[in-house]
């Protein structure tokens, strides 16, 4: 009866385990990702008005075309030349800009221009925490669904941090990067920082000519630096910085304390001193960077286009802590005494504050043939760019704002930039095979392959184009000849949950893969452990449990046996 | 079973003790919410009761009050828009609070929303217009509100709060808001949830773009409810500048107010271990004997309710029937080999 019942599960295991072998002959079909499935972003903001792409004229400033995807609000660029004090409240109501945030007077020399210019800073959060909900706010995604914590300099701002009462993304003013500042030599200029941030702040002005300190106290220099001389600017304060600056130039502002973390955090912008010029009315703020709609007078005077390019990068850790509490003392505790920027790598790299593909919509260099633009680029990175443009060599006119010689300026492809490193580029369109090797779409980004990524994710990072208008959309994309990009517009892709290789050809033979239909081999080879156990336990315990019966037979066996001996000796 | 019931009663005990240590603490923080609300009663139910708060004002923004008075004359008339170079530059040394005088040709009127050069708004006034629910203004109150980061100063973990974080008013009350910022930053008194036929978007809404006093009036509907009231400027509401509206009897309480009303998410916190004085035995400083210090030091070390602690006691509670049961089975196992 046992040994029948021993044998019937031996038969069993031999079936299974050749039913299973034959199906696992077969590799699992791929898997295929509805685009149905994804939470696909249009690729242009909806919201951003068609006609604000037109060259158009509000408040007598003449704002240049910009054929982008993503324009600059030409009323906040009207603002911006004119000053908040100059315009009408219909125009100011345009932009969200407090009354007070630009403030130009007193046209000292008397060259048609303001020389007064009074420039208001708020410290605004973006992407962080809340008491009251899982999530953050105000957002701001710097690729679709990727919301780093960060705080930058913003122009002050009226009304709600938000877009309106449904929404809790941040409105357009509060945004990464911090504004690139325009001023003109000789002006003398007031930045208040007003401190509406809960930790203390300060303004350092790398590379602008400024005071270490005025001998009236009222006012500080613009140094910015607590250790050698202003104190911190707590939450609730301001402060006005007053400089006078003598020399023009590509330059930097940034908060100066906690440096290593601050700076880090987005509290970093580019301001550029402009050659003084008669009727020089500058577009005192270019918020977000890239194309500069209302160039100054020695800007016209050199060139056709100019854009400013400030590329940062973040370590996801660092921009993670102000997410995770909403104790202030918790996040000093972090950001002072727990995190170690010596053991930090960078995730996030940015363009004027935004990776790809929404560097697509506001930061493409668009030319035409023949002309001479000018890039100014900055690098706040911790460590250095290797900017690269295809399809061109630029020159590289000035260092940190210094002009160098122009007998020994260099002309390459590639332009290496260390930490807080300014370069002015001259990029000349003219098809020589040199400068240019014709129109087209030409790719500019980091040639450190990680800053093509965005946390690892490729194509991500501070990936542009050069793109001639030829090549321009009516929405002001590239008319690429390459893949279809909407797929990078999706929050999966940056959340590494679209095989983005599914749809290459029809079988879709580069996708993902499904499971196995049967067990798959790893699962077969425990199977056949556990039922070889299995059987040899069944041995073991037969042979057990017929311990008895066969001790029995033994000692029967050997007893007759001693039994026949002694009846030998016996008889 | 003589030692199981023993054992049932030890943990009990621990339970009890460890929800007492859990609730001193916070009948602590009850008791000190009760004082506030007497406060606000105090306060916001006497009618005019300006007399407490006089002398401030007298000290600090008469001239706000004056300029906003201006606010409501200049409300019905039609204003050039247009804003004017100034003729002299403020170079910003002090505060402008003086500057006051003259300001009415600035106003802009936008869906019932005035903004002046100075960037003072004041959105969803309301002088007259009864809600549906009301047959007539209950009451005319004013209540002044302060804001800024040295009201934040009694709540650890925040920066930036009202003076206070909550009023009380009767239904129907019509209420003229004098809202003070003391901070030489933006702040806002931003409150929603109004009936949205006679507020746009439901709200009314006070901003001061600096230190400065605005004024606005609004009348409440007759149903008890509990008004949000908030700094929008981002991270001032979630760093504690966030107080509540009470109609009537009453709403829901909004979630996350300083000291009155708990957070949805908290932090979690965790002891560090940072320097001490006693710690030190530096030969300035009294020194103890040892065994004082042995007696302070195992104070020091046991009297604070750690969550380390909490998370102890969780354990051990998870735990208990883990170790009853080995007990009982001890106490069967005694019997059979015995
Ligand atoms: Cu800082
Ligand atoms: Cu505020």
């Amino acid at each position: 009866m046992r040994i029948r019942f021993f044998l019937a599960i031996l038969a069993l295991c031999g079936s299974v385990t050749a039913i299973n072998a034959q199906a696992s002959l077969k590799l699992p079909e791929t898997v295929k990702v509805s685009p149905a499935a994804l939470n696909t972003e249009p690729i242009c903001d909806p919201k951003i008005s068609a006609s604000w792409r037109k060259a158009q004229e509000i408040e007598g400033v003449k704002i240049r075309e910009s054929n982008l995807c993503s324009p600059d609000n030409p009323y906040l660029i009207a603002a911006a030349v004119k000053g908040t004090n100059n315009i009408s409240m219909a125009t100011l109501m345009e932009t969200n800009l407090s009354p007070d945030a630009i403030i130009k007077t007193d046209d000292i020399d008397g060259d048609g221009d303001p020389d007064r210019i009074t420039i208001k800073l708020e410290v605004v959060e973006l992407n962080g925490k809340t008491p009251d909900f899982e999530g953050v706010l105000p957002t701001f995604d710097i690729a679709p669904g990727v919301q780093p914590g960060a705080w930058v300099f913003a122009p002050k701002t009226s009304g709600m941090s938000t877009e309106n009462f449904e929404s809790i993304k941040a409105n357009s003013l509060l945004r990464l990067p911090s504004p690139v500042i325009r001023v003109e030599v000789g002006d003398i200029v007031q930045i208040v920082l007003e401190n509406t941030h809960y930790l203390p702040h300060t303004i350092h002005l790398h590379g602008v000519d400024h005071p270490f300190t005025h001998s009236d106290g009222h006012v500080a220099g613009g140094d910015g630096v607590p250790q050698t001389n202003e104190m911190f600017l707590m939450p609730g304060e301001s402060r006005v910085y007053e400089f006078q600056p003598r020399q023009s130039g590509t330059m930097l502002y940034h908060c100066h304390v906690q440096t290593h973390t601050h700076l880090a955090m987005g509290l970093v912008g580019m301001i550029i001193v402009e050659e003084n010029r008669p009727n020089n009315w500058l577009q005192t703020l270019n918020v977000g960077g890239g194309h500069v709609r209302y160039p100054s007078v020695a800007i016209q005077e050199d060139f056709d286009e100019e854009f400013d390019l400030h590329y940062h990068a973040m370590d996801k850790e660092l921009h993670e802590i102000i997410q995770k509490y909403n104790d202030p003392r918790l996040i000093a505790r972090d950001m002072n005494r727990l995190y170690d920027i010596t053991d930090a790598k960078e995730d996030y790299f940015t363009l004027n504050g935004l990776s790809f593909p929404y560097t697509l919509r506001e930061s493409l260099v668009i030319a035409e043939p023949d002309q001479k633009i000018k890039l100014r680029v900055a690098n706040t990175a911790s460590e250095m760019v290797a900017l690269h443009t295809h399809g061109h060599k630029a020159t590289i006119t000035h260092y940190d704002g210094i002009e160098h010689n122009p007998i020994a300026q260099i002309t390459r492809d590639v332009y290496a930039l260390a930490a807080a490193q300014r370069l002015d580029l001259t990029l000349n369109t003219t098809n020589d095979g040199l400068h240019s090797y014709g129109e087209g779409i030409w790719l500019f980004h980091d040639h450190r392959e990680k800053g093509i990524t965005t946390n690892g994710m490729n194509p991500g990072g501070n990936v542009s184009a050069i793109v001639y208008k030829k090549y321009l959309n009516e929405i002001g994309l590239p008319m690429g000849l390459g893949v279809d990009i909407s797929k990078y517009f999706t929050h999966e892709f940056h959340a590494r949950k679209l095989p983005i290789w599914q749809d290459l050809d029809e079988a879709g033979s580069l996708g993902a893969p499904g499971v196995r239909t049967g067990f798959d081999p790893e699962i077969q080879n425990t199977l056949f452990n556990l039922l070889g156990g299995f059987i040899v336990g069944i041995l073991i315990y037969l042979i057990i449990a017929k311990r008895q019966t066969a001790l029995a037979t033994i000692t029967g066996v050997t007893s007759k046996l001693r039994s026949s001996k002694g009846d030998k000796a016996n008889g | 079973m003589a030692k199981k019931s023993l054992f049932i009663a030890f943990l009990l005990g621990v339970i009890t003790l460890g929800a007492t240590a859990y609730a001193q603490q916070d009948t602590a923080d009850h008791s000190d919410h009760e004082m506030d609300h007497s406060e606000h009663s105090g306060h916001d139910h006497s009618e005019h009761d300006h007399s407490e708060h006089t002398m401030d004002h007298d000290e600090h923004d008469h001239s706000g009050h004056a300029h906003s008075s201006d606010d409501h004359k200049g409300m019905d008339h039609e204003h050039d828009h247009s804003m004017h170079m100034h003729g002299e530059h403020e170079m910003l040394h002090g505060d402008d609070h003086s500057d006051h005088a003259g300001h009415d040709d600035h106003h802009h009127h936008h869906d019932g929303h005035i903004m002046d050069h100075e960037g003072t708004h004041i959105m969803g006034q309301n002088f007259d217009k009864l809600p549906s629910s009301c047959s007539s203004i209950s009451e005319e109150i004013e209540i002044t509100v302060r804001a800024g980061a040295k009201y934040a100063k009694k709540f650890p973990g925040t920066t930036f709060a009202f003076d206070q974080q909550q009023w009380r008013v009767k239904p129907c009350s019509k209420i003229t808001w004098h809202f003070v910022n003391e901070d030489n930053v933006r702040h806002q008194f931003m409150m929603h949830g109004l009936p949205r036929y006679l507020y746009h978007l439901g709200m009314f809404h006070l901003e001061n773009t600096g230190p400065r006093t605005v004024t606005g009036t609004m009348i409440v509907p007759a149903a008890d409810e509990t008004y949000l009231v908030h700094c929008d400027i981002s991270q001032h509401m979630e760093k504690g500048m966030k107080a509540q509206l009470v109609v009537g009897n009453g709403g829901e309480d909004i979630p996350s107010i300083p000291g009155l009303t708990p957070y949805v998410i908290n932090d979690v916190y965790e002891a560090e271990d940072l320097p001490k004085v006693s710690d030190k035995d530096d030969a300035g400083g009294k020194k103890k004997d040892s065994f004082t210090k042995q007696i302070t030091d195992f104070f020091n070390d046991n009297v604070p309710f750690t969550g380390l602690a909490l998370i102890g006691l969780l354990f051990g509670l998870v735990c208990a029937p883990l170790f009853a049961k080995i007990i009982t089975f001890r106490k069967k196992d005694t019997p059979e080999t015995a």
